[in-house]
């Protein structure tokens, strides 16, 4: 059974103004933010997401973490519907999303992580094992102690990771893990998908960058405007520059990067 | 079982945690209940002892309300404000991506808001009969079953608050309104009797107005269960009504939240 399956799945956000800001300049409107878009991703499989901002990247890995629900079609992970069986999904689905604020302020590391974890119902005998677990896969075992309102961006970013992978979920969603890690940290992280993935564990990523792409991913989907534009896989051998290229050719969109050299 | 009070400890925890490192609160908080009772006290004295609504001295009649009233207050503002500040920081949709259902989250969080103030509670009450010498006569069970049922309605009115600030981000409008109303209606600084009578109509309808009653009886006056069965009753009917009806409300909009997309809106 494929772990994610997206079928014919459309999600559309509608604006209203403001109370009384019809007197300003804010008006409704709607924004298409997925048309359609089919994919499934089977168990073991690293898939990354690529396209433009505003294509539909967090969309499509909150609608499977549950965060939304999808206006059309459905969205399923393991056989079990994010509409009607939102809970069992929850169960299954760790998510690293991209705001690096999303913790306790005035608690350490190891105390976010633990509050997570129970909520996440790990077991109190495995809680501590694996929380030590999670901050060595990440880096932050020398922070643990360290209230996070005095993190970095890097580090929370790793927080979050930390975060997401503590309930050992077999579906992991990272929005643009390394945007804000330093070199080292990124290799290493890039290590842990792949060892991941051997776990069984399926991966959807996010990203702008090209190198991580082909560095972790089996497979591409490319979004753009909400829809898909293309789903294949990350051929062997193949490097940040051609997938450069195949991105700006897909999209249609310019690499000024490009003309300038 | 065991799951759910794991997941009660940790949040306990983390707000324990949190507020001990705010680490001027706990003494502000403990000033400001000695500040706010003396003022009550010298308006007591202002008065004189020729007022006994109901039959009680003024002091202790103000003691109970405004106590329980801040309770209630408080309570609720400190559960909204825990949604409003996990909307900002995004935290609520990681919350809600957690394998604990929404609602049970609500609820076990929304106990430890009402565990702090209800340690307040017993601060300021145990504030006023020991340094302001208000006299009581507790009957202590009628005072657990008034809490009990107090700590239910309050518990909804902290859901309903919160159901307002997740459908249309407005939860502290709504409770600063709800609060000024209650102020006036429930009986908290002088007797609904005193109100016109479509106003004090109006205050029969109000859940706190019982709870404010049903306290005072039972730590005021030492009254048994019998003997405040109506009032109990109605608590109860209260209680069970609003609540089931504060967590329906609270999941569907967070349903329409997340199909709307507006789980981090504020």
């Amino acid at each position: 059974m494929d772990a994610v399956v997206f079928q014919s799945v459309g999600k559309t956000f509608r604006h209203r103004p403001a109370l009384f800001n019809w007197l300003g300049r804010e008006r409704g409107g709607e924004t298409i933010a997925l048309k359609d878009v089919s994919f499934s991703a089977a168990p073991a499989e690293v898939l990354a997401l690529l396209g433009p901002n505003g294509s539909g990247k967090t969309t499509t890995l909150k609608l499977i973490s549950t965060m939304l629900l999808p206006d059309a079609g459905s969205v399923r992970v393991a056989g079990c519907d994010t509409r009607g069986d939102s809970g069992l999904v929850r169960r299954q689905v760790g998510i690293a999303i991209a705001t690096e604020r999303s913790f306790f302020p005035r608690l350490s590391a190891r105390e976010n992580l633990d509050f997570f974890a129970a909520l996440d119902e790990v077991s109190r005998r495995e809680r501590r094992e694996r929380i030590a677990e999670v901050l060595s896969e990440t880096g932050l075992e020398e922070q643990s102690d360290t209230l996070v309102m005095k993190f970095s961006s890097g580090m929370f970013q790793r927080l979050g990771i930390a975060r997401a992978l503590v309930k050992r979920p077999a579906v992991l969603l990272l929005d643009e893990p390394t945007r804000s890690m330093d070199a080292a940290t990124t290799a290493h992280f890039w290590t842990t998908i792949r060892a991941l993935a051997k776990q069984k564990t399926t991966i959807l990523i996010a990203t702008h960058n090209f190198a991580e792409a082909t560095a972790v991913a089996d497979r591409l989907l490319l979004l753009h405007r909400g829809e898909l534009l293309a789903d294949r896989r990350v051929l062997e051998h193949e490097n940040a520059d051609e997938l450069r290229s195949f991105y700006f050719r897909m999209t249609g969109e310019i690499d000024e990067a490009a003309l300038k050299i | 079982m065991t799951s759910t009070i794991d997941k009660l400890q940790a949040i306990l925890r983390r707000d324990l945690l949190t507020a001990v490192r705010h680490r001027s609160g706990f003494v502000v908080t403990l000033v400001g209940v000695f500040f706010e009772l003396a003022a009550f006290y010298f308006l007591s004295r202002a008065i004189g002892p020729g007022f006994r609504p109901g039959g009680v001295e003024y002091f202790p009649f103000l003691l109970v309300g405004t106590g329980l009233y801040t309770f209630f207050v408080m309570s609720a503002q400190a559960f909204l404000s825990s949604v409003q500040e996990a909307q900002q920081t995004g935290t609520l949709e990681v919350l809600m991506t957690t394998s604990t259902a929404p609602a049970e989250l609500v609820i076990l969080s929304s106990i430890s808001a009402f565990a702090r103030n209800l340690v307040n509670l017993a601060i300021y009450v145990f504030a006023g009969v020991a340094v302001f010498r208000a006299s009581i006569q507790a009957n202590f069970f009628s005072c657990a079953l008034v809490l009990v049922f107090s700590l239910a309605i309050a518990l909804a009115l902290g859901i309903a608050a919160a159901t307002l600030q997740v459908a249309f981000q407005k939860g502290s409008s709504v409770l600063w309104l709800l609060s000024s109303g209650l102020w006036l209606l429930s009986g908290t600084m002088f007797p609904t009797q005193s109100l016109p009578r479509p106003l004090e109509y109006v205050s029969r309808m109000v859940p706190f107005s019982y709870a404010i009653d049903g306290m005072r009886r039972a730590l005021l006056e030492g009254q048994s269960p019998a003997a405040m069965s109506g009032t109990l009753a109605m608590l109860a009917a209260f209680a069970l009504v609003l609540l089931p009806l504060a967590l329906i409300a609270l999941s569907l909009s967070l349903r329409r939240a997340r199909q709307n997309g507006t789980l981090s809106y504020y």
